[in-house]
Order: structure tokens, then C-alpha cells, then sequence
């Protein structure tokens, strides 16, 4: 029973089913990883992972850098391109350089 | 009945319910029918399934598309319970991988899902397709197409600024919802045209911008109203074109536009390939901005390199809709697609006989 003067209601927000997945934690030590790079085409971004892609080699000690870009920036990437990074690489980083 | 939703007791009164919302970040900014349980079971009453049953997980947040949390947002929207079965096709066409709902919930373009009605349940439930159809005054339009907003809002988690990064947004994103005039068009509608029988009742959505006006008071004959259709679908600003293999334009023709088109002997199929074929813009012109060099074009555009080609703006004639709505004027629309969603059709199969 509402107190008087009280109304009911119920709440439109949505609940998740789905099972959770928890990302692995990140590696405490970037040398002799691969690192990928999952390029959403936006301007700039191949500039942006060239840079990064020479600092984690000279800084960090990376092994190699694998870049992938998507079809267009708004659609998801092809799966055979996720296969791949999550294949080939250690830790995959996603972004936008819009 | 068993609702699962979480309850709120607030102060009976339409201010409190309103603010409780509005604080919360519950609604669209507009008042809203407060959700009680006894209004949701009636919403829910109209439609065969079960309260827990659901369509599938809404982006971006993944939430469930229960049928009983999308009876709240329609019941907040102010749907009358005949509205939701309309709803709820709509709602399992956008979750059509085709529609790529992520992409139309996340993106910074101004994408609202256009919904369209055809057939007789359009006219059952009052579902404007004469004068004034894109705007107020019509409660089936307004309050179907709001449903859509709340329920991407509160079930997919599509706020504005937050998982919605829509730069500007669109006014189209609070309601977006019409029926085609069969009555009024020459043509086969829209969804026998997709092969079903006309009196099956069909939902069409399709991620568009806003309509974009086409004036042509002048033009007597089809060539001159398809001109000036195609020139306002071929702007520098626009998505289609830019990402070909999934560009597609809606054209809304006025009843009055499409009498002289179709006095003229022009076909639906007629009005799609002239606007295919006029409907383009210079090589010339693209290279000045737009989306020029991140554009997914198919090879053989991306091998022209004369300045005065005339590059199409959608793949073939089939990628152009053609719907007839409105009123009485010399108007019709063009409505772009968002480029990354494709339009998706469903029939009416939850209506409770």
C-alpha cells in the first residue's frame, strides 16, 4: 500500500542480462609485447599510431606494432580483423582522433 | 501480472512526478504520463508476449528490450495501449543488425530513426500521413515516435552527451514518426512495393537526418520536380555519398508533386533512377571538404580523376525509398541516411486479436 497522497511508479531504465566479461589486467611490462592498433579511419589516426607506435618501440621496449583499420569509422570491425588482433597481439588499443 | 520493475513512491502530483523524472535523467525534458503499474499492464495487454520477454539487448549499454520496460517508456511517452504494438515492431526492426543500432545511438551525426507506418493499421490507430505529418498535433505520431526516443534513452542508455555524442542532436530525435498517404499516391505504397500484401500493416525505420525541404512551386512536369529533388540531395554536407555502400535517401514526395510526376508516365522505379542519375556532384566539388580522403568508396570512384565527373550519391537506384506524404503544396522531403544503417522493415505480428 502507497501512503496517501503517493503514486507508484515504475522505473523505465533497462537491466543487463548479459554475462559480464572482466578485461585481463594489463601487463606490468610492455617489453617484448605486441601491440595493436585498431584504427577507426577519422583523420589522423595512422599519424597518431606512426608516433606512438616509434615511442613504445624506443621507450618501452615493444616488439612489434600491428595496425588494422575498419571499414568506416561508424560500423563495427569486421570480425576477421578482431580475430587477428586478438590473435597476434598482447594488448589492443582502440580510439578516436577526430 | 508480475512487473519486475523497480517501484518509486513520489508525491501524487504531475509537477513532483515530472521533477522525479527530469532528476533522475529519465525522460527527454517533456512531460511525461507517470508509469504506475496498473497503466504499464495495460499497455501490455495489447500485445502478445510476456512482460520478461525480450527483443534483445539495446546499445549502447545493452540493456534488455523487455516488453515490459518498453511498456513503461510507452506509457511515459503517452502512447495509448493500441500504439504499442507499432512499438514493438519497431523496436525488433532496429535491432536488425542491418539498422547497426550502435552506431546510429553513439555517433556525433544527427541521426533520429525515422519510423514509417503502412497499411491499415496506420489508419485504425490515427497515424497522420496527410498535412503536417513530420510535426505536432497528431497524438499516434507524436507519442509512438517519442516512445522510441525515451526507450533508446532509458533502455539502450542513449543520453545526450554521454553515450549519444551527437554534436548538435536533431529535433527529429524527439519524435520521428509518419505513415505513408496510400490514399494519395500513384504508386504502389511502400510496403507492397517490399513484397507484402497491402492490407498487412509494416513498419519501416530508417536512420535519416531530418527531412530536407524541396520546394518546387513551378516545375509542371516530373523532370523539373526530380531536379530539384536531387539537387537537394546532393549536398557537400551530407554522409551519403561519403560512405557509398550503405548511403540510401528517402524521398518523401507531396500529393501533389507526385501527381504531376506520375501524369508525366514516370514509374516509382522511373522517380528512383532519374534521382539516381541526377542526384551527384563533381569530382570537383567533393575534393573541397566534406568527408574527402576517409570516404569508403568502390574503386572505380576512387580511380576517377577528372575535376567534372558526376559521382552518384548512393550505389544503385535501389538504394533510394520513395514514399508519398503531406498535404496539400507544392513541397516534398529528402531525407538522407546516416550512411552507417540500413533501412529495416517489420510487420505488425504482436497485435492481440
Amino acid at each position: 500500500m502507497s501512503p496517501p497522497d503517493c503514486i507508484r511508479v515504475l522505473s523505465p531504465v533497462g537491466e543487463v542480462r548479459r554475462r559480464v566479461l572482466t578485461a585481463p589486467a594489463l601487463p606490468p611490462d610492455l617489453r617484448g609485447k605486441t601491440i595493436g592498433f585498431l584504427d577507426n579511419t577519422k583523420p589522423n589516426f595512422d599519424k597518431l599510431v606512426a608516433e606512438m607506435a616509434g615511442l613504445l618501440r624506443e621507450r618501452f621496449g615493444v616488439k612489434a606494432v600491428v595496425h588494422r583499420r575498419k571499414a568506416n569509422a561508424s560500423t563495427p570491425a569486421a570480425p576477421e580483423i578482431l580475430a587477428e588482433l586478438a590473435k597476434a597481439c598482447d594488448l589492443v588499443l582502440a580510439g578516436s582522433a577526430d | 501480472m508480475t512487473l519486475r520493475s523497480q517501484v518509486l513512491e513520489l508525491p501524487d502530483s504531475p509537477e513532483a512526478v515530472f521533477q522525479a523524472f527530469c532528476e533522475r535523467e529519465w525522460c527527454d525534458g517533456l512531460p511525461i504520463i507517470p508509469p504506475t503499474p496498473e497503466r504499464v499492464e495495460a499497455m501490455l495487454a495489447s500485445v502478445a508476449g510476456d512482460a520478461e520477454e525480450s527483443l534483445g539487448p539495446l546499445p549502447p549499454l545493452w540493456r534488455e528490450a523487455t516488453l515490459e520496460k518498453l511498456a513503461v517508456n510507452s506509457v511515459m511517452a503517452g502512447c495509448l495501449p493500441e500504439f504499442f504494438p507499432v512499438v514493438l515492431a519497431a523496436v525488433e526492426a532496429m535491432l536488425d543488425p542491418a539498422f547497426n543500432l550502435y552506431g546510429v545511438q553513439a555517433t556525433t551525426h544527427p541521426v533520429a530513426p525515422l519510423l514509417i507506418l503502412n497499411g491499415p493499421y496506420a489508419r485504425t490507430i490515427g497515424m497522420q500521413s496527410g498535412a503536417g505529418c513530420f510535426g505536432p498535433g497528431f497524438r499516434a505520431n507524436a507519442t509512438i515516435g517519442r516512445a522510441l526516443r525515451l526507450i533508446l534513452m532509458n533502455v539502450g542508455g542513449g543520453w545526450p552527451g554521454g553515450h549519444d555524442m551527437a554534436t548538435h542532436g536533431s529535433p527529429a530525435k524527439y519524435s520521428y514518426a509518419i505513415a505513408e498517404n496510400e490514399s494519395a499516391s500513384p504508386w504502389a505504397s511502400h510496403h507492397v512495393e517490399l513484397g507484402y500484401a497491402a492490407n498487412q500493416s509494416v513498419v519501416t525505420v530508417f536512420g535519416g537526418e531530418a527531412p530536407h525541404n524541396v520546394n518546387d512551386h513551378v516545375s509542371t512536369r516530373a523532370a523539373g520536380i526530380l531536379h530539384t529533388a536531387s539537387d537537394t540531395a546532393a549536398t557537400l554536407g551530407s554522409n551519403v555519398k561519403w560512405y557509398l555502400s550503405q548511403s540510401q535517401l528517402l524521398i518523401v514526395l507531396g500529393p501533389e508533386h507526385a501527381a504531376t510526376i506520375a501524369a508525366d508516365g514516370f514509374s516509382k522505379d522511373d522517380v528512383k533512377v532519374f534521382v539516381f542519375e541526377h542526384a551527384r556532384l563533381p569530382l570537383g566539388t567533393l575534393k573541397l571538404g566534406g568527408m574527402w580522403g576517409i570516404q569508403e568508396w568502390p574503386d572505380w570512384m576512387l580511380a576517377v580523376t577528372d575535376d567534372r565527373a558526376l559521382l552518384p550519391s548512393v550505389a544503385s537506384p535501389e538504394e533510394i525509398l520513395v514514399v508519398v506524404a503531406g498535404g496539400a503544396g507544392k513541397h516534398s522531403a529528402v531525407v538522407p541516411n546516416c550512411t552507417f544503417s540500413r533501412a529495416v522493415h517489420r510487420p505488425l505480428t504482436r497485435l492481440r486479436a
